[in-house]
């Protein structure tokens, strides 16, 4: 496992130096000139040049880059063109209220998903199980950000009551009633693309465990059908839902980027979104590398843990 | 001389292919559904100027924010433009979108794929590495990112989910490639002379096409969604023209007043036309898949 683990992620240093590559790459494309927004009124030659001299963009490209990579190792984002604030706090003041989100909507998903995909393949071409794969392919097609606005116009304001607010967040810590009362629109938002895609393969996982020869004989020796779907067909069928879990992640962080702007919460997703029409490249730039690292880290994670979970895989092969 | 030992090529009548595709489409009716949706939409968008009632940009304030009627199916927006032409005309954006982004992945995904599994080796390698960098972005986060560093057009907005497109098809092609290319057929072409570029084309591409074939359905609908959440953002077309995201991202400040006729329209032409293709995908997939085919 060590030797699997080790080789793992020495074959995620060449995708991270490439990741870098690509972030450094799409801010330098990136129409206008930094300086010009960093300066703001300032329009003096002089101090303009001494300015770009201290960000280091009179250098050639490649010096360039090996600057920005040594900083980045430092944990040095840069700073805001509009704020002045460094990147990194920038983030990481906004991430507890993504995760916050992220994770209560990988919740609800994950638990629909169980509970709905087993039933629907317990119950094979029956009305519920009807009823699930349609709402699957309709949860994959339906765009968030409308989803997001019918959930509004429903819970906020057709609905009488308002049991749900619009929009907004109030900290956990200052009220954790509020804070939850806003936490169920977004997360729910969130939580229907991934939850369309969870449950489809809970569905074809357990469909596919079910035709095995080891649950013909579980049945063959006479165990109850309860029994043969929690201890034989469950505990195998879960194992890809480990895995899907870990893609999921990557869904949940773009699916933050639109969740966040239209419900105002304010996660590292509504910071990018603010900062493209002002073209605040370093806040930009920093939320891109972060939610790409996170979303490798994470991928790594949910590998290890597969490969955990599942003995038939030999660490020895994988990845050679 | 005897002609007895010649081979002879058969050609199949044309009464015989269209026996064969009503046997096809009897068979698989869910493609039929599929693909009346995705025509359906594809001939909305194509006559979209003869058959929308209104100039889609023409601002009358006077008949602002009036709900769906008989004159204005879906109602007008807080400038009183017909929100049902705005709708016909966006899908002429959000459809092109789809086409050609879609285009701009697959040209580039199968060129590598094909490249990276016959070539193997180094090319191999270092394909295969830039595909999982650019893995490593979740999708929507490299298109925004893309569109942020290229100026919010809808030019950019294709480029960009082309190429979040690119690593589907180079990934699924390489795959198929290395399927085929141990096959008999393969190494009775090499044997004969014939040169990579011919075997690259000519024998393994068609053998991977089914495959690209559903791949190309669905990243249609994964590009009519990116296109929108584009849009939604501001990185998409600019005002006035039509663009369903964007209209649905400019009725969200109407919420409140309950006019809700703003959002709908373009929200549920998002959502068919999306639904459309990925029907279309899953019911190519279930009829062009041996294996599912199999266990059907």
């Amino acid at each position: 496992m060590t030797r699997y683990i080790l080789r793992r992620l020495l074959l995620m240093v060449p995708v991270a130096f490439l990741v870098t590559i690509g972030v450094f790459v799409l801010v330098r494309l990136s129409p206008g000139d930094p300086v010009l927004v960093f300066a703001g009124e300032e329009r003096d030659p002089a101090v303009l040049a001494a300015m770009r001299q201290e960000l280091g963009l009179d250098q050639p490209m490649p010096a360039q880059y090996v600057a920005w990579v040594t900083r980045l190792a430092q944990g040095d984002l840069g700073r805001s063109f509009q704020t002045r604030q460094r990147v990194l706090e920038a983030i990481t003041e906004r991430l507890p209220a993504t995760l916050e989100l992220g994770l209560a909507a990988l919740l609800i998903s994950v638990t629909l998903a169980l509970a709905v995909g087993i039933l629907s393949a317990i119950k094979r071409n029956s009305v519920v199980d009807l009823l699930s794969t349609s709402v699957t392919l309709a949860g994959v097609s339906f765009p968030s950000f409308f989803l997001g606005i019918v959930l509004i116009l429903l819970f906020a304001y057709v609905i009488p009551g308002r049991i749900f607010p619009p929009g907004g967040y109030v900290p956990f810590t200052q009220d954790a009633g509020d804070n939850l009362r806003r936490l169920v629109l977004p997360a729910l938002t969130l939580a229907t693309a991934s939850l369309a895609i969870n449950l489809r393969q809970v569905r074809s996982s357990l469909l596919d465990v079910f035709g095995q020869d080891y649950m013909r004989t579980a049945r063959a020796k006479g165990l109850r059908e309860g029994t043969v779907i929690v201890r034989h067909a469950l505990k195998n069928a879960l194992i890809p839902v480990v895995t899907l879990i870990g893609i999921q992640i990557g869904a949940i962080i773009e699916g933050a980027f639109i969740t966040e702007t239209i419900f105002f919460w304010p996660g590292i997703g509504r910071l990018a979104v603010t900062a493209i029409p002002s073209g605040d490249y370093p806040v930009v730039q920093g939320v891109v590398l972060v939610s790409a690292l996170s979303f490798m880290l994470t991928t790594l994670l949910v590998d290890l843990l597969y490969a955990w979970l599942d003995p038939r895989i030999s660490y020895e092969k994988v990845g050679a | 001389m005897s002609g007895a030992t010649l081979p002879v090529a058969l050609h199949l009548r044309q009464a015989d292919r269209a026996t064969a595709i009503r046997y096809f489409a009897r068979r698989n009716p869910r493609m039929l559904i599929g693909g009346a949706m995705v025509l359906t939409w594809l001939l909305l968008a194509l006559l979209a100027p003869f058959i929308a009632p209104y100039d889609p940009i023409k601002v009358n304030v006077s008949g602002a924010l009036q709900p769906p009627s008989g004159i204005h199916f879906l109602g007008t927006d807080d400038l009183g433009r017909d929100v049902f032409s705005r709708v016909l005309w966006g899908s002429r954006v959000s459809l092109s979108v789809g086409v050609i982004s879609v285009s701009i992945g697959f040209l580039v995904g199968v060129t590598l794929g094909l490249a990276a599994g016959y070539l193997g080796g180094t090319f191999d390698l270092l394909v295969m590495r830039a595909i999982d960098a650019l893995l490593a972005f979740p999708a929507l986060v490299l298109a925004i990112a893309i569109t942020a560093a290229l100026g919010p057009q809808i030019q950019n907005a294709m480029i960009a989910i082309g190429i979040v497109a690119v690593p589907a098809y180079a990934r699924l092609t390489r795959g198929q490639v290395l399927s085929v290319r141990a096959r008999e057929f393969i190494v009775a072409a090499r044997t004969i002379g014939c040169s990579p570029l011919r075997i690259v084309l000519r024998h393994i591409f068609p053998n991977v096409t089914n495959a690209l074939i559903v791949q190309a359905t669905l990243s249609t609908a994964f590009a009519i969604l990116a296109e929108a959440a584009l849009s939604f953002l501001g990185l998409g077309p600019q005002p006035p023209d039509p663009s369903w995201g964007q209209d649905v991202n400019y009725s969200q400040r109407y919420l409140p007043n309950l006019k809700w006729w703003m959002s709908v329209g373009p929200g549920v032409a998002i959502f068919t036309a999306v639904f459309a293709f990925n029907f279309l995908g899953d019911a190519l997939r279930d009829a062009l898949d041996p294996r599912l085919r199999r266990s059907a």
